[in-house]
């Protein structure tokens, strides 16, 4: 089952600062919803348990992001895989950034389920999934202005 | 738009014309459906009641699309209905449930047959969403044959004190207000039907039905009537000829109902798709498995057949609202709304039933979005007319009115 989502948020901080964030494993552990055993590898990659809910259905999904600096500082992606609760997802993630403080992120992830999660249909997943971005990127627009 | 949605709107657009203000209200529906997904898996898993669905109909100004703009309501002809209730039938039949007996049985009973004093008072706050309305019409004793009800009412000064049991209640629960049918209590006068304000003191909610098979987000419920009163005013239609009141909201109903059964085949529709694209068993996605195809053909075919027969239903509908006193149209009308109602609510059920099938052993799950539909759909082929009723109907149409069997 396939997943498209896009969306763009403005963050208040200069557009240089708002790359090097995005694209730190460090500070993007730091920001995860629902995380735990979260583990930073190496300059460009993390693992975290993930606990996702959907209604009564949950799952404990143990996920490895990569981030490729695609295009610095204007575009960069997050490739995030994982599986757990009889399901896989395997998510890729791309922000584009435009301006300059404020600076506005604009992003598109495409996802692809298979397994428990998957019989529930995309329909339904996606207003799950468009609530969970909402709150995952308004966490990370916060982060990186408190960091200032 | 939803793609499904999309097409019917392109189409029935392309063929038959929607103005602006029309595609606006469908545009609304469109945005509805998607609002009122996630709480209504939310509350069927729960297996209650959605509030929600009275929430996102007021807020986008969807709880009065066929009542005249004059009293507010959006004004679309049945056409459009047809279609705004389509696209809610993709969420499933507890929206659809909720919207029908709110506009079709409770408002237009008003709209169709109150004065010009009870349409002013009641449909405006009705289209705002500030009332609900349900329709008090089945017993226990008497479903498909209602001109047996039991529910009484005697004269009581400046009004009617009704006393009764309406059982299987849509919106019983949380209606503001309900259009009920009485019969005298003495003589063989013919029921009557009045719009009681359910913060009566002699109107009580006496169980929410919680123990159906489906249709969880529905409010059904029992309710008693004792010595309920009623004024004057409040009497719909003429004393002694709710029953005509009563068939004509029927007429409205099932078309609405039928719609959303259409909604639910376009959603069976794309969930079997979706599931069999992506899932692969034997090597191949299941898609490609000739039994399955099979089964996306039935729910192929079946939509597209309940789509245009209900299209006719409503433009018949249509047809003789502009001309009401023509008993021909009228006749036509009620004709194709049975039998669109009828095809349309065994398709809805089969194509959840081959849904369910296409997937396995999680269609079995009500966390199965085609599993909902399986469950909730089955209910369209009894409510608002059974099969057996509207086969009745069908056939006496056909035949003449000397050869009706349920009289």
């Amino acid at each position: 089952m396939q997943l498209h989502l896009e969306g763009s948020n403005d963050i208040n901080s200069p557009k240089q600062r708002v790359y090097s964030l995005l694209t730190d494993p460090s500070f993007i552990s730091r920001t995860l919803p629902d995380a735990e055993d979260v583990r930073v590898l190496d300059g460009a990659s993390l693992e975290a348990k993930l606990k996702l809910k959907v209604a009564v259905v949950s799952a404990t999904m143990k996920m490895k992001m990569t981030v490729e600096k695609t295009a610095p500082p204007n575009r960069a992606s997050l490739v995030a895989e994982g599986t757990g609760s009889g399901s896989t997802m395997r998510i890729r993630s791309t922000f584009d950034l435009s301006g300059d403080a404020p600076t506005t992120m604009t992003w598109v992830a495409d996802a692809e389920i298979t397994g428990v999660m998957a019989g529930m249909g995309s329909s339904l997943l996606k207003g799950y999934a468009n609530k969970k971005v909402a709150e995952l990127f308004s966490g990370i627009s916060k982060a990186v202005e408190e960091s200032a | 738009m939803e793609p499904l949605f999309q097409s019917s709107v392109d189409e029935v657009g392309r063929l038959l014309g929607l103005a602006k203000d029309e595609l606006e209200i469908l545009e609304d529906a469109d945005s509805a459906a998607d609002e009122l997904m996630v709480s209504e898996f939310e509350k069927y898993v729960e297996r209650k009641y959605n509030p929600e669905i009275h929430g996102v109909l007021k807020r986008r100004n969807l709880m009065g699309v066929p009542i005249d703009a004059k009293y507010g309501g959006r004004g679309a002809r049945q056409l459009v209905e047809s279609l705004f209730m389509e696209r809610m039938g993709q969420t499933g039949m507890g929206v659809i449930t909720f919207a029908d007996v709110h506009q079709c049985l409770g408002s237009l009973a008003i709209q169709d047959w109150g004065s010009e004093e009870q349409r002013s008072r009641y449909l405006p706050s009705a289209a705002r969403g500030e009332r609900i309305f349900a329709y008090g019409l089945t017993e226990p004793e008497a479903g498909s044959d209602p001109g047996s009800l039991k529910t009484s009412y005697v004269r009581d000064g400046s009004g009617y004190l009704l006393s009764g049991s309406k059982y299987l209640i849509s919106n019983g629960s949380i209606a503001t207000d309900m259009i009920v049918f009485a019969r005298p209590s003495e003589g063989n006068g013919g029921p009557t039907a009045f719009i009681l304000d359910t913060k009566e003191k002699g109107f009580s909610v006496d169980m929410r039905l919680e123990e159906k098979i489906g249709l969880f987000t529905s409010d059904t419920s029992m309710l008693t009537l004792d010595g309920a009163f009623v004024p004057k005013e409040d009497v719909l239609g003429l004393e002694g000829k709710g029953l005509s009141v009563a068939y004509s909201a029927l007429l409205n109903g099932r078309i609405g109902i039928g719609s959303g059964c259409v909604g639910v085949m376009e959603d069976c529709l794309n969930q079997v798709k979706e599931r069999a694209t992506s899932r692969v068993q034997h090597g191949k996605e299941i898609a490609k498995h000739q039994l399955i195809q099979k089964q996306v053909a039935f729910i192929e075919t079946s939509l597209e057949a309940c789509r245009w027969l209900i299209y006719r239903a409503a433009l018949k509908k249509d047809e003789y609202e502009k001309d009401p006193k023509d008993l021909g149209l009228r006749a036509d009308a009620d004709r194709l709304s049975a039998v669109a109602k009828y095809m349309s609510s065994r398709g809805a059920f089969e194509s959840a039933d081959r849904a369910v099938q296409c997937f396995g052993g999680f269609g079995y799950s009500i966390l199965s979005p085609v599993a909902k539909h399986f469950l909730d759909s089955r209910v369209a082929r009894i409510y608002e007319g059974t099969d057996e009723i509207m086969e009745l109907k069908i056939a006496s149409s056909v035949l003449g009115r000397e050869f009706e069997a349920y009289r």
